[in-house]
């Protein structure tokens, strides 16, 4: 289980300080597949980010039981002027991975090819995402944070992604930020919408969709 | 209970030495000599002014041999300086690595300044051996005082990086100064002079800093007790102690600060 307890974050701004997010409660059950919906600058990466602890909520707490991974959006969790390859050796330092089962898996998962020996930060968007995605799923989670990231890539790695987390890791918690309300429809099985600050459940992903939609 | 320590000790262990490693090949890359650099630097920097103030001034300097003087000085010096530099905004531009939730502020200030001061201690050994060789500079007296000396400025240098890390992220006005700080410092290093130079009457302000009590250890230990060094072991130990555990407490409360893009 994931509890979010109440979380409130504040960002300091040029007079003061502003609200992003206030009061907020979340759980995600084991097997969960959680969508959250709300407008740009609504708070939703700010969110994922606190529950995947890349971020301290100014109040409330985060408690978890089961493993989390980092928040798979198109910036962070990798240095730009470092190789991929040189992100993925660190990763697999941290991680305890294996780091010759991990690269194939990467390089057969992400289709980089030689691009994989190139610094991070001349990848398109696209094959960041890859990158990011393969290297995520050869961790062994319990759950994903999954902000966006998805839906850059083309129509095969989106094919992909979903064979492997609906197939392979499908007993597996998912937390998932999207405006693509196809991915939400096929990928959730609940959904909540934030807005002003707040997070509050729907009753179904249909009912939060048009809650979005109407907004 | 125990065991959780022990284990997330080695956690963190693990988590020091993968940054150690990247932090090689982002900064050296793999080209040429690569993460040689890391000593070649302080080499070049230590090496240069060591020649350029043994051709320029007179080969003493009260009585005590310049080359000798210059590279006891300039390591410690170079040591902390270089640790100051490297935690100005550490943590954002190092923000992709707080993604991963083992990865703790605490671990890339750690690791960074470990690199600093392996690379400045071996580049001061390498300096010093050739000096040794060509004659320029003479065997230690006491080599265990030059140790102690050594590590007290590690650990002070730690201390310094862990304040200014978290500082600098909390205040911009603190970046812009640590530039200046950093160079009017430098009569507070110790690096070019020895307290017993300066008039006994002022000698008290000089071993306020801690890096003044460590120069002078490292000097007892290269020139022996007739050099007259002046330190102060009780205070340089509990001020060396007091700033780790200010800078180890405000750098486990920095994430709070922190906004990760």
């Amino acid at each position: 289980m994931i509890h979010c307890i109440d979380i409130g974050k504040d960002y300091p701004v040029h007079k003061g300080i502003r609200r992003v997010l206030d009061n907020v409660n979340v759980d995600v059950a084991p097997r969960q597949r959680l969508g959250i919906l709300g407008r740009n600058g609504a708070g939703k990466s700010t969110l994922i980010k606190i529950i995947g602890g890349v971020e301290v909520a100014t109040r409330g707490r985060v408690e978890a039981t089961m493993s989390v991974s980092w928040p798979l959006a198109f910036g962070g969790a990798f240095q730009g002027s470092l190789s991929g390859l040189d992100n993925l050796r660190f990763i697999c330092r941290i991680y305890r991975l294996d780091y010759h089962a991990t690269r194939a898996f990467v390089d057969d998962f992400a289709e980089l090819g030689s691009q994989l020996g190139e610094p991070v930060k001349t990848y398109s968007s696209g094959m960041r995402a890859r990158l990011a995605f393969a290297l995520s799923i050869s961790i062994e989670f319990q759950c994903y944070l999954i902000d966006e990231v998805i839906m850059v890539g083309d129509k095969r790695f989106y094919d992909r992604c979903q064979r492997e987390l609906f197939d392979r890791k499908s007993d597996r918690a998912l937390v998932v930020v999207s405006h693509d309300m196809g991915f939400i429809r096929d990928a959730c099985d609940s959904a909540g919408v934030i807005r002003d600050g707040t997070f509050h459940m729907a009753d179904s992903v249909p009912a939060a969709i048009a809650e979005y939609e109407a907004m | 209970m125990e065991r959780s320590v022990f284990r997330s000790m080695v956690v963190q262990a693990r988590v020091v030495w993968a940054l150690i490693l990247r932090e090689m090949t982002t900064r050296y890359g793999r080209e040429n000599i690569g993460f040689l650099w890391i000593i070649g630097e302080p080499i070049l920097f230590c090496g240069g002014v060591a020649i350029a103030w043994t051709a320029m001034r007179p080969a003493h300097e009260h009585g005590l041999p310049v080359t000798a003087i210059v590279i006891t000085g300039y390591i410690p010096l170079t040591m902390w300086r270089h640790c100051i530099a490297r935690a100005v905004k550490a943590y954002e531009s190092n923000g992709s690595l707080l993604f991963h939730r083992q990865v703790t502020p605490l671990d890339i200030i750690t690791a960074r300044c470990m690199l600093e001061i392996a690379g400045t201690v071996m580049a001061g050994l390498a300096v010093a051996t050739i000096a040794i060789m060509v004659g320029f500079m003479e065997m230690p007296k006491d080599v265990g005082l030059i140790l102690l000396g050594l590590t007290y400025q590690a650990l002070f240098c730690y201390a310094c990086a862990l304040l200014i890390a978290t500082l600098s992220e909390m205040s911009d006005v603190m970046e812009k100064f640590v530039g200046v700080i950093s160079y009017l410092a430098i009569p507070f290093s110790g690096a070019f002079t020895m307290v017993d130079w300066v008039p006994k009457h002022f000698q008290f302000i000089l071993l306020w800093s801690p890096s003044v009590n460590n120069v002078e250890m490292i000097r007892g230990g290269q020139f022996g007790m007739a050099s007259h060094p002046i330190y102060d072991l009780y205070y340089d130990t509990w001020m060396t102690a007091l700033l780790l555990v200010i800078g180890i407490s405000l750098t486990l409360r920095v994430r709070r600060y922190l906004v990760i893009q």
